[in-house]
Order: structure tokens, then sequence, then C-alpha cells
């Protein structure tokens, strides 16, 4: 309690030998200090007048517009790119990129039409759903894991050599990654050729179609699972050492003070992560897949967004790949709105409230 | 893996094509389907006979060197005899570059060198036009070359490789690129003597939307697929090279020593599709073909269906390196190791890949086995195309810059045996190369800088030379020959057809499904629905449309 209390009353201290310094040149002190007054009136009705509120967070406001002007020219512009989804858009028409889409032929739904006759479209709509439910299962749980285990050990040394070394895969490119699988679990790699040395059959994981998608979130976890343990080790270290001491008192064994004291003050933080997970569903991974599309063919392999590349970068397709895009977007914003919804309901916050 | 997308391999390049090639393997599918797309109605289309002896630049044959055997059958000239520097002769006497300034985006495969080195500077001094380079990665070439054109900030020329000619693309060469003709076409080109010894074969290839809008880079029209095999090996093993498809297959199989990670042969798929007569899988126009008065599409074949078949066998039977069914990592350097015993790709990997491992391997030894029809009689082989990438002028660019341009193309077009030739190979004496024992090498310096630049800006018609390595270049020039003397020219051979916008992606997954089902993921009755899906979504309207191409042009093959 003491905690919260000390800044709060530092601040108004601060305020408060501000204000006779301000007051006391020249005639205008009257007027200050009735506009002070109104300001004061108005924060308690909970009104604000606009002007004294750009004023007083001027600075603030000042220092957001690089972002906001990042957030315009990358994502909301590009946003009004959409319509060619409704075109037969051909960028070659113009010299401008804007143009051409003024000057190209609207075709209304005909790319969505198309979209949705096409069975490569819902086998890739399918196999981002497995993948993602198969990643929401298998990897999700394991930085958890992880920080958890981390957090137990208790000489720093080891802590963070041990953290060191999961975090390290992290910075490794996908073209690495996959190149690094390939000579481990390839038919010529290091298992298949050990096992023939022995007289046994090769393996080849790696062109398995059938086996594809826990290939994938193996090289997902290896790649990303300690980089994920970060957040959880930063709400796990906001746990206060009074919680775990009073249960101990209390008689509580390891187990018990994880699940009574570490879990639940990490479920924010998971609810958080979780609804984030959701909304990023249909993105399981491009540039991870797109390697190994030719591995196993893209009847396991093609996603959505391998979809939407091959269909508008390699072909050219631009509209089509526009309305699959779109199509991608309407659906990631149900999933993050239900998984929204869902944790409200649980009692977390979720990534945004009403 | 789309080994006959690189070029069909002038010597000089050799090297720079093998890495490209095997750059492509690695990138895994550059697809070979060069779809085109007009947005007009009227640039849809071909043009050919009359039409296009309008504007085709007139033929004047220049020999600086005789070459040491001269072409014969659709094959490149071979030269054996290196050519003393003193003995060079020059076929630009004249600067013809007016000192201007040409910005040009190319594909480089490899590392680009800065600009401002010694190589560009002589030979931006030596053309009289200061190049500056915008080398782009060749590997992903095709993603960024849609975006430059899409934007209002097109380099003054651009290179485009026939491969990267999908989609849209050739609508926008029609949309943003100059019509070259009004000083190529007749006896104009007569003011740039080496552009005037190109082909006309080439020339004709250069025609987009009516207009002569591209320099062509002239190459071999006999299919540039060769299938290597380790000669050492071979011998060192005692086998006997197979002559028939089941003959290969049994070869294999007995060849195969997993354990020892060794594999009889990598992917082997287009060299399955030349030894059953498929036609050639390279442009688009070229899968069709007039058999009795109706055009055939070669995914339409009993051959194209029995090519896979083996494939898919040699596949089933492990014979096949499992890097290689997995597509990761180069064919040829498995081929380099010893890994695998039979590769196909571009013909020029004969000479990159000795020269590359005579340094390590003084007893390597690599040859192209001649293709043998799959019942062991001989090869029906189809015609590629005789030229297969192209450089644009910007429309934008004045009529001095494209004058500037003609001179840098008409430079690098020097054939073999000139200073220019020379310059354009070899680079800088001291600086770029040196001689030894008579033959100039490359020095460092020269393999960083001397490494594919020029190689696309102009080029004379196909050769090969390897003073280093002569016995290589004439090996090369005589199984062009041999194959060559089994080759036939399909119905739009030798044409630059644009097809229309609607139907450009309708045979676009057709590389995929095949890789499927030789990798035993997909049936070949998979094919057989693809195939008639294809039919019916536009397949059919596709060979009427052919048709009447065919019936208004004719064909341009003599």
């Amino acid at each position: 309690m003491s905690h919260s209390t000390v800044p709060r009353s530092r601040a108004e201290a601060k305020t408060g030998g501000r204000t006779p310094g301000a007051d006391a040149p020249g005639g205008s002190a009257g007027k200050a200090a009735a506009r002070r007054a109104a300001r004061r009136a108005g924060r308690r009705t909970g009104r604000l007048d606009l002007r004294l509120r750009f004023r007083r967070d001027r600075t603030l406001i000042l220092m957001t517009l690089p972002a906001v002007a990042l957030i315009l020219v990358f994502t909301y512009i590009p946003v009004l790119g959409n319509v060619v989804a409704f075109q037969d858009y051909d960028p070659y028409l113009s010299d401008n990129g804007f143009v051409a889409m003024l000057q190209s032929p609207w075709v209304g739904f005909e790319n969505f039409q198309r979209i949705f006759e096409d069975s490569a479209f819902w086998h890739a709509v399918q196999n981002t759903f497995v993948l993602f439910f198969l990643q929401l299962v298998l990897y999700f749980p394991i930085p958890i894991l992880l920080a958890l285990l981390i957090n137990s050990v208790v000489r720093p040394r080891v802590r963070a050599v041990a953290q060191a070394i999961m975090y390290l895969p992290h910075f490794f490119s996908w073209v690495l990654v996959v190149t690094v699988f390939q000579q481990i679990f390839g038919g010529a790699g290091i298992i298949a050729q050990t096992l023939r040395q022995h007289g046994h059959k090769g393996i080849d994981l790696m062109t398995d179609p059938g086996i594809f998608k826990f290939l994938v979130t193996a090289e997902g976890v290896w790649k990303d699972a300690g980089w994920g343990i970060i957040v959880f080790l930063a709400a796990l270290s906001s746990v206060s050492n009074d919680l775990y001491e009073a249960a101990a008192m209390d008689g509580a064994g390891r187990w018990r003070r994880m699940w009574h004291v570490t879990l639940p003050a990490l479920r924010p933080v998971i609810a958080l992560l979780l609804v984030l997970r959701v909304g990023d569903a249909l993105t399981v991974g491009f540039e991870q897949l797109l390697l190994q599309r030719d591995s196993v063919g893209p009847g396991a392999s093609e996603v959505l967004d391998t979809y939407v590349w091959w269909n508008g970068i390699r072909n050219q397709d631009f509209g089509y790949a526009a309305a699959a895009g779109l199509v991608k977007g309407v659906v990631g914003l149900g999933l993050v709105l239900t998984a929204n919804k869902v944790a409200h309901l649980m009692g977390e916050q979720g990534v945004y409230k009403k | 893996m789309t080994p006959n997308s690189a070029t069909s391999a002038p010597s000089r390049r050799s090297f720079l094509a093998s890495t490209a090639v095997a750059a492509a393997a690695v990138a895994g599918g550059m697809p070979l389907l060069t779809a085109c797309g007009g947005q007009d109605g009227n640039k849809e289309g071909t043009t050919s006979g009359k039409d296009a002896q309008k504007i085709l630049p007139a033929f004047v044959a220049s020999s600086v060197v005789t070459p040491d055997i001269p072409a014969k059958n659709g094959s490149a000239a071979g030269f054996t005899q290196a050519i003393a520097l003193d003995g060079l002769k020059s076929s630009v006497p004249k600067k013809l570059g007016s000192g201007g300034k040409l910005k040009v985006m190319a594909p480089l495969w490899g590392t680009p060198p800065s600009n401002g080195n010694a190589y560009y500077k002589a030979m931006n001094e030596a053309v009289g036009v200061d190049v500056t380079w915008q080398n782009q990665d060749g590997n992903t070439y095709d993603e960024k070359l849609g975006a430059v054109l899409a934007s209002s900030d097109i380099p003054d020329v651009v290179v485009v490789p026939g491969w990267n000619l999908m989609g849209k693309i050739p609508s926008a060469v029609n949309a943003k690129f100059a019509d070259l003709g009004p000083y190529l076409s007749g006896d104009k080109v007569k003011d740039y003597p080496n552009l005037a010894a190109v082909p006309t074969d080439a020339w004709q290839r250069a025609i987009f939307g009516g207009k002569l809008r591209a320099i062509p880079m002239p190459a071999s029209y006999v299919n540039n697929i060769a299938p290597f095999y380790r000669k050492d090996l071979f011998a060192k093993k005692g086998y006997q090279l197979p002559k028939s498809a089941d003959e290969f297959l049994s070869w294999a199989k007995d060849a195969t020593s997993a354990k020892a990670k060794v594999w009889a042969c990598d992917d082997l798929k287009w060299t399955a599709f030349n030894m059953f007569g498929v036609l050639s899988g390279s442009d688009k126009a070229l899968w069709w073909n007039l058999d009795g008065g109706k055009l055939i599409n070669r995914i339409e074949t009993d051959e194209y269906l029995e090519a896979l078949e083996w494939t898919r066998k040699l596949y089933a039977a492990g014979v096949v390196h499992p890097d290689a069914k997995a597509v990761k990592g180069d064919a040829s350097n498995r081929f380099g190791a010893g890994q695998v015993l039979v590769f196909n790709g571009d013909l020029s990997y004969w000479y990159g890949k000795t020269a590359e491992q005579r340094t390590q391997n003084a007893d390597f030894e690599m040859a192209a086995f001649d293709i043998f029809g799959h019942d062991g009689g001989d090869p029906a082989l189809w015609a590629v195309q005789p030229a297969n990438i192209f450089t644009f002028v910007n429309k934008k660019a004045s009529e001095q810059q494209i004058k500037d341009f003609l001179a840098l193309a008409n430079f690098c077009a020097a054939p073999f045996g000139t200073k220019e030739r020379m310059l354009t190979d070899y680079g800088v004496e001291g600086a770029d190369f040196e001689l030894k024992k008579g033959l100039p090498t490359k020095t460092t310096q020269g393999t960083n800088e001397v490494n594919g630049a020029y190689d696309y800006t102009g080029d004379p018609a196909a050769y090969l030379a390897h003073p280093d390595l002569p016995e290589i270049a004439r090996l090369q020039v005589e199984w062009q020959q041999r194959m060559g003397a089994f080759t036939k020219k399909s119905s739009f051979y030798g044409l630059t057809v644009t097809e229309p916008n609607r139907w450009t992606n309708l045979a676009n997954d057709f590389e995929q499904l095949e890789d499927d089902i030789v990798r035993g993921r997909k049936k070949i009755a998979d094919m057989q629905q693809a195939v008639s899906d294809w039919k019916q979504k536009g397949g059919d309207g596709l060979r009427a449309w052919y048709k009447k191409l065919l019936d208004d042009n004719g064909s341009a093959a003599k």
C-alpha cells in the first residue's frame, strides 16, 4: 500500500510548490488562477477544453507524431490499396500505381467468387488452421514451462548461460534453421547416415508430407521458444517474494506455490498473449513454409500467406491475391474479437476493454 | 528444379551461367512458364512472316576469326585455339558512345562489384558511355522486376530473362519499353556492325507486341539440358554407360550405395522429358505442336506421362539423392563431391564445374552423355528458343540515350578474337587478368569484377570458347551437333508469343504437380485430372487461339 501512495503525494507536492511562483509575475495572475480553477473544475466533472488538453499534453503528442506518421504511411494508406480486390488490377497501366488503380476495370466480387471456388484456397485454409491449432497446443505452453524452469534456477551464472543458449536460435534466419534441420534429419543427414552405418534403414523426416506439420512446429519451438520466455520471465520477476514466503509459512510445498502463486500471477500475461496469438492465427510462418514448399509440395505446405504470395507475386494476379488477403484479414479480425470476448468472460483484461 | 532456365551458354559466361542455373536450382523452381499477356487486344499474339520482315534488322555476317568448329545443326560455333593478345582485331574502330549516362538494371548471380571499379571504368571508357549498374539477385529477380516496372522510376535499361516473362510482365514490357525499330530495322542496323551480325532468329524473338523492343542474347537452339556423368568415377568402378531407360534404372540401383553416401543420380526430370521425346518445356509457346492438323500441348501427350512415371520410379527406387528429393542444396555441388554420379544441368556446367574441380582434384573428369531414346533408339528432341534473355530501353529514354545503349550493345556483341570481346570477358590486363603460359587467367580482382555485368547488354551469335580448357569447348560443340541432328522445331519455334491475359496463369501449377508426382506425393491420375481441368478452364480455348495464330501468321521455322 505505502508503495503506491508515495509517488502520488510527491507529485502533488511539486505542483503545489510551483503554483505560487507562476502566480507571482504580472497582473494576469488573477486570470491564470481563474483558468486553473476552471481547469480543476473541468477535471472534476470529467470534461476538459480540447485546446487546454492539447496544451497540457503537447510534448507527449509531439513525441507520438513519428510513430503516427509511420502507421499512417505503412498501415493506413496501404489499406486503401485493398480496392484492387474488386478490380482486375494491372499495375502497368500507368507509371503511377494509384493511377493504375483508377484505370483498372472493376470486376465486383469476381475475385472473391474465384477464391471460394478454388479448392486450393480451401486447402490452404485447412492447412493454416491445422498448423495453428497444432502450434497452439504444442508450442504455446513451452515458453511458459521454460520460464518456470529458468526462474527456479538459483545460480545466476547458470541461469544466464541457459538463457543465452535458448535465445540464440532466435537470431538465426529461417534459411539457416531449415538447412540445419535438413543436415540432421534429412535423407542424407547425420541421423540417417549414422543409422545406415549401423546397418539400419535411413530416415528422411524432411520430405514426408504426413509429418510436415510436426516438423514445422518443431522448427518453430527450436528457433523461438527461448525468445518467447522473455515476457514470462518479466511477469515472474514482478511476483513479490512476500507471497512465496507467506505461502511457505502456511505450509505450501513447491507445487502448491506454483499452482497458487506463480500461475495466477502469469494468468493475465498468458491471456493477453493467447489473444494476440489467436489474432495472428492465420499467419503461421510464411518464410519458413515457403522455404520448405518444394520439399513436401504445396499439398502439405500451402497456407494462406504462401497462397497469396504464389498468386500475387509469382502469378501477378494482384486483384485475386488482394481478395484472398482481405478474406484472411476479416477472418483474423473475427478471431481476435472472439478470443478477446472469451478473455473477458474469464475475467481477464485481454487486448482492449470497452 | 528448372535447369533450362539458364542461358545456353556461350563460353565466356559459362561460369556465370552455371552458377545461375545452380542458383535457380537452389531457389527451387524458378518457373519456366513464360506466360504472356497483352493488355491491349492488338498486342496479344505474335509477329512473323511479312510483318516481321518489315522490322527485323538486316543480317551482315562478320568474320573476324574463323571458328575452329563451325556451327552446325543449331550448335554454337567452337573456338579451340587461344588468340594471342597482340593478334586481337578491332570490331569497333570508332567509339560510338556520346559520353552520356545510363542506368542499367540487370540480374546478377553472385556478389555485384562496386560501381567504379577498374573493369567497369575501362569498359565505360572504351564504350564511351557512363554506365551505372543496378544489379539485383538473379534468383529473386522476378519479384523485383514486377515492382520496378510498376513504379514511376524505371531505369534507362532493363534486362529481362525470358523465364521472368510471366503473368503481367509481358504487358508491362509492351507498355514501358521503347521501340528500337527506328534505330535497327532493316539497313539501319549497319551503323552497329556487331549487332548486324546477330542472327535473324534471335532478333525475331525480340519482337514484343509488334515492335522490335529488345536486344536479344543469341543462343543455340539445341536443348541445353545435358545429362552429365562422372567419367572418372565411372572408369574407376568399371561402369558402362546405360543405353536405354530400363538400363539406366538397373544401373542406378546397382550404383547407389546410400551407406557410402553415394547415389546414382540427382533429379533427372528434364532429362527424362528429353529421353521420352516430350515437347520442350521452356518457352510456353513451345509447349504446342501441330500434329495431324491439331495442336497438341506437351502436357496432353503420353510421352509426358511416361517420362514422369520413369522419373517417379527413380525416386521410388531410392537412387536419387535425398537432398534432391527435398529440393535443397545444389545438385552440381553434390556431383562435384561425388555424392551423385549423374546430374543434369545447363551445358555450361561442363566447363564451369571442370575448371572449378580441377583446382582441387586433378583427376576430376566429367562429360555429358548423349541423350538416348527411352527404348534405346534415337532420341526425339525439340528445339529451344534461339534467344531467351532480352535487354530493353525505357520508353522515356531520349534519342541520345537509346543511341548510347546501342553503342554499349554493339561493343558487348563483339565476336571472339576482338579486343572488345577480350576486354568484356577478361577486364584489364594486369589488374583483372594476367598471362600464364600465354593464356589469359583471371586474378582474384578479375574474378570479383568481371562476373557477368556486361553479359546481357548485347551478345554475338552463340559460340563456345575456353582458352584454358579448349578440349571442353570442342566436346560441348560436338555434343550440341550430335544432339542437334535429332532436334526438330515445333510449330511456334522462334516466335515470341503474348498469350491473352485471361489464360496466362492457366498452366502455372503444372511444374509443381510434376515435382509432386515424381516424388511420389501425387499420382499420375492427378496429372490426368489436372490436364482435363486445364482443357476445361481454357486449355481448349488457348488451343483455338494458338491455331488461329498459326493459320494467320505461319510458323517461323524454316
